[in-house]
């Protein structure tokens, strides 16, 4: 009888124990900043009514299409450590299905998003279940064929007009306002991919992930059923990188491969997640911020694509060779990471 | 008849190309345990090397091939000092390394293209547009010289891995790393030696490419499939698979090509890649597969 009693002491000192860590974890992190930048980022287009501000518009809803993919990429790269150079194809599916869709019924890729992304997360479940059967070089081997197959398939695809594509109609709202529904659309989607990032790497689902990416066999014989943990991974990180592609369609007003199947994009991705820190949940953002203003500051003062390029390769190459663990993962590792971006 | 036979013989020449792109890539696979998505854009640095020894001083791309070689060779050098050496010791050393030549091919592409504009550019010496006629089969002197020179090559890699000391330690590498490291072969050397071989053969296989097919840097993307493909279902890191995948997928490419037309005969190896991943993912030679 006493045993019992005194288990239960144990069990009620573990769970006192356990909500001081979480209590200290909690003061660690400052839930108002996220919060803050979402109402800056929803007020930002009031500045349409004092100039002309659709130039930084369109930074921001650029960078915030990449929040989407990153985060959604960092769901299966980050979290679970495959690393895929084949997202932008779950970005062209997710574009075609919604730029089709709208171009033949009218309905605004606005609110087909979610469908579109649904799209892709079933192709990205049925890839996973094939692709994620090898792991290491061999993964990211068969994700960077993933793309030359589907840029052969789309260019020869005469019903979504080939490597011409299909032009989309703009809307017929004011210059000065015609980026908005994009903008508050992108908003919206990088707000639920990183809240959706968050509660998955707070459930049983993101740790099972997250102990496949440190080792697999020792996860499986945990009694993590790996395979379908991976193949949902993909599925779910699919759904995002596709619901950004279906907006972005409708954005520049064409889908045609060559915007969508480049892998340069896919490149961005994982850059992102790399620079900022794979596995948290602030770090593809961060890098999405980041590597935007780089490309930006690039494309303006040297002006070639081919320079940008290059640069790219070599932030990939520091980056890589001197931060593995991104600049969140580092800042952490010296716990000198500022509140406000402890986002995990 | 005859068309299949003309099948073939394309295919068969082509191959021996592609199986030169691949070799190099396999060796530094078998000995390093990098797979080097850079390969083909260092093929692109030997193209460019042909391309320019021939539009400017008009000399022959086959007399170019040793110097592209060399100065291939010497680049590997430099990235395996500057890079590759530090990142042995790297926890996710496989994964860092495929992410750290992706940059590097991205580095390459970049600077090729600065340099020379991504402009379509061909070496056009007088064989290459030329043909042999045997009956109505008829074989393309570019395609069959450079075949048979990379089979040469090929044939000269074998022997020198086979008979050579130094030889016999880089199979020793390939086989077990610490083995070999406890039999006394320094590890880290046939590291570098082959490395600057895998790389030095992409420059040799460029200066072949620069006349078989029409180059611009960002090309390097539609070899980096063709040329992985090859190396899984040969057999991560096995040359002879990797040879062997090469003429068996040319060929396959080139009834592909001749049946659907020109545009899917590409697709047949990366269907294949996807098809060797599903079915057998050590690939024909391959010993250890990588399941997950």
């Amino acid at each position: 009888m006493s045993n019992i009693g005194e288990t239960s002491d144990i069990l009620a000192q573990r769970k006192t124990y356990n909500a001081g860590l979480s209590q200290v974890s909690d003061k660690s992190r400052a839930t108002w900043f996220p919060l803050l930048l979402l109402a800056l980022l929803t007020a930002l287009p009031a500045l349409q009514l004092v100039g002309n501000y659709n130039y930084l518009i369109h930074l921001v809803l650029y960078t915030l299409c990449y929040v989407v993919m990153a985060s959604g990429w960092n769901i299966l790269g980050g979290y679970a450590g495959y690393i895929s150079l084949g997202h932008n194809v779950f970005f062209a599916v997710g574009g075609y299905f919604a730029g089709m869709v709208f171009a033949r019924l009218g309905i605004s890729t606005i609110i087909i998003a979610p469908i579109a992304g649904l799209v892709a997360a079933a192709l990205g479940y049925l890839i996973g279940l094939i692709t994620l059967r090898v792991r290491g070089p061999s993964f990211i081997i068969s994700s960077l064929a993933l793309v030359m197959i589907f840029r052969i398939a789309f260019e020869n695809w005469h019903f979504v007009g080939g490597a011409a594509g299909v032009s989309l109609q703009a809307n017929d709202m004011d210059v000065q306002w015609a980026k908005l529904p994009y903008y508050y659309a992108f908003l919206a989607m990088a707000a639920f991919a990183l809240w959706a990032s968050y509660r998955i790497r707070h459930s049983k689902f993101g740790l099972g992930l997250r102990a496949i990416s440190k080792d697999e066999v020792k996860a499986e014989s945990a009694g993590i059923d790996t395979r379908f943990y991976k193949v949902l991974a993909c599925a779910i990180s699919a759904f995002f990188v596709g619901m950004a592609g279906a907006v972005w369609g409708e954005y520049l007003t064409y889908i045609r491969p060559n915007i969508f199947l480049v892998i340069l994009i896919s490149v961005n991705m994982v850059l992102m997640c790399i620079l900022g820190g794979k596995g948290t949940v602030a770090g593809p953002a961060l890098g999405a911020v980041l590597i935007v203003a780089f490309n930006e500051f690039f494309v303006a003062t040297l002006g070639a694509s081919a320079v940008n390029i290059m640069a790219t390769g070599v932030i990939m190459a520091v980056a890589l060779m001197f931060f593995p663990n991104g600049i969140i993962g580092t800042l952490a590792k010296h716990r000198k990471l500022p509140r406000i971006l402890n986002w995990d | 008849m005859a068309d299949i036979i003309q099948i073939v013989v394309l295919g068969l020449a082509l191959g021996g190309v592609y199986a030169l792109m691949g070799s190099g890539l396999s060796l530094v696979f078998g000995v390093m345990r990098i797979v080097n998505l850079a390969h083909p854009s260092l093929i692109m640095g030997g193209a460019y090397v042909a391309y320019w020894g021939f539009r400017l001083y008009g000399v022959d791309p086959l007399i170019a091939l040793p110097v592209a070689a060399i100065i291939l060779a010497a680049t590997g050098v430099l990235l395996y000092k500057l890079i590759f050496e530090r990142e042995a010791k790297s926890a996710k050393y496989s994964e860092m390394t495929v992410l750290l030549t992706f940059a590097i091919a991205m580095i390459v592409e970049g600077g090729l293209a600065t340099a020379f504009t991504n402009t379509q550019r061909v070496t056009s010496p007088g064989y290459a547009t030329d043909a042999f006629f045997i009956g109505s089969v008829f074989i393309p002197k570019g395609q069959l010289y450079a075949g048979m020179v990379s089979l040469a090559l090929i044939a000269a890699l074998a022997l020198f891995l086979k008979y050579s000391r130094f030889g016999y330690a880089i199979r020793a590498t390939t086989q077990n790393r610490e083995a070999a490291e406890l039999m006394g072969v320094n590890v880290n050397m046939v590291g570098l030696v082959s490395f600057a071989i895998g790389i030095g053969l992409a420059g040799a296989a460029g200066a072949l490419v620069s006349f078989v097919f029409s180059f611009f840097p960002s090309k390097h993307w539609e070899w980096v499939a063709v040329l992985m493909s090859l190396v899984v279902l040969g057999g991560m890191g096995s040359i002879l698979g990797t040879v062997v995948a090469a003429y068996v997928l040319s060929v396959l490419a080139a009834f592909v090509g001749y049946f659907f037309g020109a545009t899917w005969s590409v697709l047949t190896f990366y269907l294949a890649l996807f098809v060797v991943l599903l079915v057998r993912p050590q690939g024909l030679f391959g010993e250890k597969p990588e399941m997950a």
